[in-house]
């Protein structure tokens, strides 16, 4: 059917060409369609090329019989192995001396590895998505504007990021661009930059965030977008924090330590001085002072042990009263000493409560403790006072310390609880209400604080009657 | 016979006043104490000392603060200064460093060595 020499080409073409009759019988096949797909004569294309026994629904080859145009199709065979090719296929018709269709030939281009590599790519797309989308970081791809092209689930989902929205209005909440901003920079010198960064998440909480940039380029190589990416370091940050404070607690701890060592060798040598010279006077003296700071060393321990570990209160019924009365009993002659007013109003029968008595004679005392010194370093003031209270209500109890002392700024009672925070410089260890807050809290309680500077301070303890169970196991001892 | 020697101690701490003052009371010199840097400016200004011991942590007047005064003024700077603290040692070469203030006459750290301060406190008031 077709002359030399283009019956020499027709065999060598690499592709599959087959000449089709009006029955869409193979009348002609080339080498490569006799070697996959094997004898053909006196079978339709569709028998050998599918496997099936009726005609295709969509043929190009029964279309191009019908209009006499070229057409062209995807399409996947079996060749005579069974496996399946995916095929670019072309009809064209060949007609004889009147124009008459006589014959269409079908080209099929074998694209089995450009499809291969096709689904490689989505699959591979696929992937990156996931990766960018999954990846437990925040992500934005952004344009010169500083504009969010696209931004993953977590951004999406912690700040609400979506296209359109500018980086600084989702992690600062403000309007103008962060000064530095690393994406310009990015944008400028095409170059990889890294900054530390506090973003405020739509709830309020404040994120540290590790910031680096990257220019994501065009086919040209040039900087069409800039990638940021924000790892949260907060808990590195906090954890960070706490071994900073943990070095300072230490250093504070040592600084006191060493301070009452040096008044216990004081007592000491007092009493063996005393003894040898038969002084009776200092003897007393000594051994004052080696009572005075072995309470002091016993309740450094004690608060030592409440920041080293959520101590659970081991709670009896204790009379209100007998609590007060107990600080009072303590902290009068300290206040005395220095010449402080110090003045009770208590409610004679406030009643009990379930608590641990030490841990709130504890909290008392440091809060009384505080009281004094407040009124001590206070030199504005000709007199001074220092006032306790305690009011019996229905289900709660509720401890006043008064002082009419230094006071407290703003800053200073919003930082009052944290712990190693101290306002008395050297002299204090930051621990004192911390811990005192711990066990109000620890009790179910609570302290408030009302101050004034260069007016002074009232703490407000209140404790329920009765502590809400625990929520969690009690470490053990 | 020359009178004794009178040793100004400054600290927040009654017990270590009490303390330093007995220590070297019973090797003959004459103490007054001071419980921070303002009280103890005030007792220089009505009788100069001959030597200081001084703490560095207390709650008003700060050791730092009351030692730069004493050696940048020229009615005071004569007079010896022993720094007497439980801080680091890293605050000795703080003190010493810093610009136009001469280093401390003596350092003792706390808990303190009575023959390494009464060696210190004799050797400083003889020169």
């Amino acid at each position: 059917m077709i002359d030399n020499p283009y019956k020499n080409y027709f065999e060598m073409m690499p592709a599959y060409l087959t000449i089709l009759d009006p029955d869409l019988r193979i009348v002609e096949a080339n080498r490569r369609f006799r070697r996959d797909f094997g004898d053909f004569e006196g079978r339709y294309c569709f028998q050998i090329n599918q496997h099936r026994s009726e005609r295709c629904e969509h043929c190009p080859a029964e279309r191009t019989f019908r209009d006499g145009l070229r057409h062209g199709i995807e399409e996947k065979f079996i060749n005579r192995l069974g496996n399946e090719i995916s095929l670019l296929i072309h009809t064209t018709p060949i007609t004889n001396e009147s124009g008459e269709i006589t014959h269409v030939m079908k080209m099929a281009t074998d694209i089995t590895e450009i499809k291969l590599l096709q689904n490689q790519i989505r699959d591979s797309r696929e992937r990156y998505r996931k990766l960018f989308e999954e990846v437990p970081c925040y992500i934005s791809i952004q344009d010169s504007d500083l504009r969010i092209v696209d931004a993953n689930r977590q951004l999406r989902e912690d700040f609400g990021a979506s296209p359109g929205d500018k980086c600084h209005q989702i992690y600062m909440h403000r309007t103008e661009a962060c000064v530095p901003c690393i994406v310009k920079q990015t944008f400028e010198d095409g170059q990889v930059h890294q900054t530390e960064e506090v973003m405020t998440s739509p709830k309020g909480e404040q994120v540290n965030v590790l910031v680096y940039t990257a220019p994501v380029r065009n086919a040209e190589g040039q900087i069409k977008n800039v990638i940021e990416m924000s790892t949260n370091i907060t808990q590195i940050r906090q954890l960070q924090s706490q071994l900073t404070s943990l070095g300072l607690i230490i250093s504070s701890i040592s600084h006191g330590i060493k301070g009452l060592l040096t008044s216990l060798d004081g007592g000491v040598y007092l009493v063996n001085t005393g003894l040898a010279k038969n002084d009776r006077a200092r003897f007393e003296q000594g051994w004052k002072m080696v009572e005075r700071n072995i309470t002091r060393i016993r309740r450094m321990v004690l608060d030592l042990l409440y920041y080293a570990k959520d101590r659970v209160p081991e709670l009896e019924t204790i009379p209100a009263l007998a609590v007060a009365e107990e600080v009072c009993e303590v902290m009068r002659g300290k206040a005395a000493e220095i010449g402080i007013d110090f003045r009770w109003e208590i409610d004679r029968n406030p009643g009990e409560l379930e608590a641990d008595s030490k841990a709130i004679r504890s909290l008392l005392i440091n809060l009384v403790e505080n009281a004094i010194d407040a009124c001590r370093v206070d030199k504005k003031k000709a007199a001074h006072q220092v006032r306790i209270g305690l009011k019996g209500y229905s289900d709660y109890i509720e401890f006043e310390v008064e002082d009419n002392g230094i006071g407290m700024d703003q800053e200073i009672r919003e930082r009052a609880f944290s712990l190693f925070f101290s306002s008395k410089r050297g002299s204090g260890t930051g621990l004192g209400l911390f811990i005192s807050n711990k066990i109000a809290q620890a009790h179910g309680g609570g302290i408030k604080i009302e101050s004034e500077l260069n007016k002074g301070t009232r703490m407000i303890v209140k404790l329920p009657r009765k502590p809400p169970a625990p929520k969690t196991e009690a470490p053990k001892v | 016979m020359s009178s004794p020697k009178r040793i100004l101690i400054v600290d927040d701490e009654q017990d270590i006043r009490t303390y330093l003052s007995t220590l070297l009371g019973d090797q003959g010199y004459e103490t007054i104490q001071a419980k921070d840097g303002g009280e103890a400016m005030q007792k220089i200004q009505a009788e100069p000392p001959d030597l200081i011991t001084l703490d560095i942590s207390m709650p008003e007047k700060s050791g730092i603060r009351f030692f730069r005064e004493i050696k940048t003024d020229d009615r005071w700077k004569h007079i010896p200064i022993i720094v007497v603290t439980g801080v680091s040692e890293d605050m000795k070469t703080f003190i010493s460093s810093r610009h136009h203030v001469p280093a401390p006459e003596g350092f003792v750290s706390k808990p303190i060595n009575q023959e390494e301060i009464l060696d210190l406190v004799r050797k400083i008031i003889t020169q």
